[in-house]
């Protein structure tokens, strides 16, 4: 067992192996306050990659709602219930154990196995309110709002620390150095299925006709021509974005994704505390209950929330918001300058250049030419 | 006298007829606790694996203690298999082990979180230098024969198709092969079954028993087989497993009568979640008389 370093628990943890950082690590962004749970994106990852057998009930990309959703089935609680207090201290340092650091000495990784019931409802507690019940109809004034829930689109994190790797005895599951995606190597994986009981955010599934696990392969293909992810590139709500984070020690403030993690504290990786360095990051619901948020995205969320109230005076975080969805192409930089916002790829090809905000003329209700009501609708 | 004469026909007759059954009919002996496993030879044809042929008869059962698998997590809590029966024969060619185990309920996996029943044989590759009984070691390579209930399903009635696993499946189409409008090559179809399109023999359909060659935990590999056959059946709350194999198998584990060798098993409960090094071993090498 190493100690690694592990920057968003702001401690060393417990690893089955020593720290090895790939060159780039491939990464999501999602802002949770634009996403409809239309499920464009979890179909464009089934269509694209599970339409084999064995693959019926996969969804390597999924939306479910919170507090009650979950795929498989109370896939966060029954993992959290059995890791004990999760405190932080002031400094927000995690000051409980990781899933590696709680399992006993004959397990690599704290875990549950999941029975073939518990994937059969993704879409569970869809769109079901936490905050109690009400008898009637209600006016959500403030914020957080008491009755809340919110969507969460969620693919494999491709982790840093990946649960998965560290619980395969045949070591059949590896992290790639170029771009940090996880795979299952197809060839040599013998269907144990520990990587399934291990990741905690579930997110390896067994295939019943290969006798294989699979998971989400982050449209690797895609990365290596410089295009971002299926689930990525086909959502309409614009409200995710792929790149390269860097560690904190070496965030670039003109990497989108640095950008949002690093330089703004906007978004935050989802239950860090189980320790692995998950590499999906989201800026959280602002209405959602604050205590649901912080045991899900850490200490830090107050903050994130403070900040996405403050992006209207921030053009340069709003220029960004304009890029996210402008471009199939992977960001590796950006700037914003004379309210345009653009785009560069890896070799600092322009790749596309926004207005931050587009012009907006105001006319009144009446068309007296023609003698009708005007509307907005185009 | 003559009375004397009739008692002790009768008796007589009744010794012989009780002679003939035990030749023709399979008993089941109770096994003693040994250190090692002796391999008569028997005339029998062993080229099929029958655990309930008479020819056990001719092989005293010895039981061997099995533990958790103590060296790489996962691994069991506790023993959850106590003990194996061993009974090993050999027909001058071939040499058939007869494996029996507690477990209260057959598990041959195939849906989601399901893990098969299964048992394993190990030799070392080279006899006079004994690897590591934990699967070998680099440069000291152990040849392993591995039954499962859930291979040996494959063997009876075929692969599993999702329909067979889960009757009840809703399932539109596959990618080019839409019920009576299929197209598209075999090939074609399968690169939508990724272990299947790369070749990986977990994917396919399995003899009963596969046949591996390891230098360690984690470096198992399935061999082209060199016609091992095995079969089990479970019955009365006990798995009784035979595999046969070729005394003597060039490149890989050889049984010669009068030479020493050694073999060592492992035990896995499918309906414990046991599988890979999830399982029960032996504690070390056993010696393997082969006369």
């Amino acid at each position: 067992m190493a100690n690694v370093k592990n920057w968003q628990l702001g401690r060393d943890v417990a690893y089955q192996y020593p720290e090895s950082r790939p060159k780039k690590q491939w990464a999501i962004v999602f802002d949770l306050n634009k996403c409809i749970a239309c499920q464009t994106c979890t179909l464009a990852c089934k269509t694209t990659w599970t339409s084999g057998k064995g693959q019926e009930y996969m969804l390597w990309n999924n939306v479910e709602t919170k507090p009650w959703g979950g795929y498989p089935l109370a896939w966060d609680m029954r993992i959290l219930e059995q890791l004990g207090r999760q405190d932080w201290d002031k400094n927000g340092a995690y000051l409980g154990k990781t899933v590696i650091e709680a399992a006993d000495d004959k397990e690599r990784v704290l875990h549950w196995a999941p029975r073939d019931e518990d994937w059969q409802y993704p879409n569970i507690g869809e769109d079901d309110c936490g905050g109690g019940t009400l008898d009637g109809g209600a006016h959500l004034r403030v914020l957080p709002h008491d009755k809340w829930f919110f969507y969460l689109p969620r693919t494999c994190a491709h982790c840093t620390y990946p649960a998965c790797l560290a619980a395969c005895p045949r070591k059949a599951i590896y992290k790639r150095e170029e771009d940090g995606i996880v795979l299952i190597d197809q060839e040599r994986c013998k269907g144990y299925g520990e990587c399934v009981r291990a990741c905690p955010y579930k997110k390896s599934m067994e295939n019943p006709y290969t006798r294989t696990s699979e998971k989400c392969v982050g449209c690797y293909p895609a990365v290596e021509q410089g295009v971002q992810p299926q689930c990525v590139v086909n959502c309409i709500g614009k409200i995710r974005v792929m790149g390269f984070i860097s560690p904190p020690w070496r965030a670039r403030a003109d990497n989108p994704v640095d950008f949002l993690v690093h330089e703004k504290g906007l978004a935050l990786p989802y239950y860090p505390q189980l320790g692995l360095e998950p590499n999906i990051y989201y800026v959280p619901p602002i209405h959602a209950d604050r205590q649901y948020l912080e045991q899900m995205f850490g200490p830090r969320v107050h903050e994130a929330i403070a900040r996405y109230r403050e992006l209207p005076k921030d053009p340069v975080a709003a220029g960004l918001l304009c890029l996210i969805g402008s471009t199939d192409r992977i960001i590796h930089r950006f700037d914003v300058k004379d309210g345009k916002a653009s785009g560069y790829d890896e070799a600092g090809a322009e790749l596309v250049t926004v207005p931050v905000s587009e012009p907006v003329i105001e006319r009144p209700p009446w068309d007296a030419r023609i003698g009708a009501i005007r509307n907005n609708t185009p | 006298m003559l009375r004397l004469r009739v008692i002790s026909t009768a008796a007589a007759l009744v010794f012989s007829a009780a002679c003939a059954t035990s030749s023709t009919t399979f008993v089941e002996q109770t096994a003693t606790p040994m250190i090692e496993v002796e391999v008569p030879k028997v005339a029998a044809d062993l080229s099929a694996a029958d655990p309930f042929a008479a020819y056990w008869n001719a092989s005293r059962p010895a039981s061997f203690a099995l533990i958790a698998q103590p060296m790489l997590p996962p691994r069991p809590d506790h023993a959850t298999t106590d003990d194996i029966q061993v009974q090993a024969i050999h027909d001058g060619t071939r040499v058939a082990f007869r494996l029996r185990w507690h477990d209260a309920e057959p598990s041959e996996a195939g849906r989601l979180g399901e893990h098969s029943d299964a048992v394993a044989l190990q030799f070392p590759v080279v006899n006079d230098r004994l690897p590591p009984v934990t699967m070998g070691a680099a440069g000291m390579p152990v040849h392993i024969f591995h039954w499962r209930a859930q291979y040996q399903r494959d063997a009876e009635r075929g692969k599993p198709e999702i329909k067979d696993l889960y009757p009840n499946a809703s399932i539109d189409m596959y990618a080019m092969d839409f019920k009576e409008a299929a197209s598209g090559s075999t090939e074609e179809r399968e690169q939508f079954n990724p272990g299947v399109a790369l070749g990986n023999p977990q994917s396919y359909k399995k003899s009963g028993v596969d046949e591996l060659l390891a230098e360690g935990f984690a470096t198992s590999a399935v061999q082209a087989g060199h016609g091992s056959v095995a079969r089990g059946e479970w019955k009365d709350g006990f798995w009784t497993v035979v595999i046969t194999r070729p005394l003597v198998i060039e490149g890989a584990s050889t049984l010669r009568p009068g030479a020493s060798t050694s073999v060592a098993w492992a035990v896995w409960q499918g309906g414990l979640h046991e599988v890979g090094s999830r399982k029960c071993v032996a504690m070390n090498w056993v010696p393997l008389k082969v006369q």
